[in-house]
């Protein structure tokens, strides 16, 4: 099963710490998470994703002092990926776009981590608390009308008018945060 | 080697990271580097005989402040460019702010002045010299930097190492303060920032082949 965000998080933090088993366990979860992310990126050559494969592995073990704790894991993880194929591709003297990192997080179902999702957060902490948590249960947790009204305890229509006026805010909100 | 087996020789060396890590190493790597120049002012640049008296005089704190204010947001736009996932210098603006308020400074001094003594507010007595020792104060600052760095990820390593090596310059020329007896707030803003300048650049020269990783 592929690892989310939050379980790779922890297993590094607990690595940071010093557990050697979480460390372990981190690095073998990235393995399929950096297999596709080369293989994706570098058709011909399954050795050379490979080898970045393992490149990577080493650079997230040698520099993960370089991990901020309160920032997102997948964040770091990618850069990191996406700096070892520019690299790659210089060495080759290949040239070849590569996308941001706001991207690469998208393709690679990391979106969460990307800057847009701690936008979002911020901005649902504007809102009544009520109207947030809703929002957060049924627009970024995936939750369905009725199992968002059941864990919050209202009606299905209070859950409807709430999360219509809560985005109906936010967008006012981004709106003048623009202009 | 297979990849299991990279796996299993990296985890049997994990050593617990300190939360600040890159912060501390940072510091650390600083501060040696700066001890050893001020060393080099001790010894070899000498510091001027007269600071005690040169204490009291603003002029001496503007040129304090103007380097330490520099060199702090430079080593904040350095410990950004650390990590991988930071594409932009953050805090380099803050860079901008010492700069514009000595160049205020510096307009109202030769308002003030005549204009026939500009040209000596200007050079001064040590402009040959200045940005130099500067430079040269700062190599072991920025040598420091690149051992902090070793654990570090910078993913534009062209911009860590400008970012690091005007960080090594505005620290050197605040131990420069030391020695630097001039006085006009122009002086300070042309070959002071010139060697600042001078190490952002060679930083930025040396970043590529220093800190890829």
């Amino acid at each position: 099963m592929r690892s989310s965000e939050e379980q790779l998080r922890a297993m590094m933090v607990a690595g940071l710490g010093g557990d050697q088993q979480a460390h372990a366990s981190l690095l073998t979860a990235l393995v399929p998470l950096l297999r596709a992310f080369y293989r994706r990126r570098i058709r011909d050559a399954e050795d050379d994703a490979e080898d970045l494969v393992q490149e990577t592995l080493i650079a997230v073990h040698d520099r993960r002092a370089s991990y901020d704790r309160n920032r997102a894991f997948t964040a770091w993880l990618y850069a990191i990926a996406r700096y070892k194929l520019v690299d790659h591709f210089r060495r080759r003297r290949r040239f070849c776009p590569i996308e941001g990192l706001s991207d690469i997080l998208v393709t690679e179902g990391f979106e969460d981590a990307s800057a847009a999702a701690l936008d979002v957060q911020r901005l649902l902490e504007d809102l009544p608390a009520k109207q947030a948590r809703l929002i957060r249960d049924t627009k970024l947790e995936g939750l369905s009308v009725s199992e968002a009204a059941r864990s919050a305890r209202v009606g299905k229509s209070d859950v409807k008018v709430s999360v219509h006026r809560g985005l109906k805010a936010l967008a006012a909100r981004i709106r003048g945060g623009v202009s | 080697m297979i990849t299991e087996e990279l796996i299993r020789v990296l985890a049997s060396d994990v050593r617990a990271v300190p939360r600040h890590a890159v912060g501390q190493r940072i510091t650390l790597g600083m501060v040696a580097g700066a001890s050893i120049s001020l060393l080099l002012v001790g010894g070899v640049v000498g510091i001027r005989p007269d600071l005690d008296v040169a204490m009291r005089d603003f002029s001496f704190w503007v040129r304090c402040a103007y380097a330490v204010t520099l060199g702090l947001g430079a080593i904040l736009t350095t410990a950004s460019l650390a990590r991988p996932e930071s594409m932009r210098p953050r805090g380099l603006w803050l860079v901008g702010v010492p700069v514009l308020l000595l160049m205020g400074i510096g307009i109202a001094e030769m308002a003030y002045a005549s204009p026939h003594e500009w040209q000596a507010l200007w050079l001064g007595r040590a402009w040959r010299a200045c940005p130099w020792l500067i430079l040269l104060l700062s190599v072991p600052i920025f040598a420091g930097l690149l051992w902090s760095f070793h654990q570090f990820a910078p993913a534009r390593p062209r911009a860590a190492g400008a970012a690091a090596g005007l960080a090594a310059g505005a620290w050197s020329a605040a131990l420069y303060c030391l020695h630097c007896p001039e006085v006009s707030a122009v002086y300070v803003l042309t070959w002071f920032s010139l060697g600042i300048g001078l190490a952002a650049a060679i930083g930025a020269m040396l970043g590529r082949p220093l800190l890829r990783w």
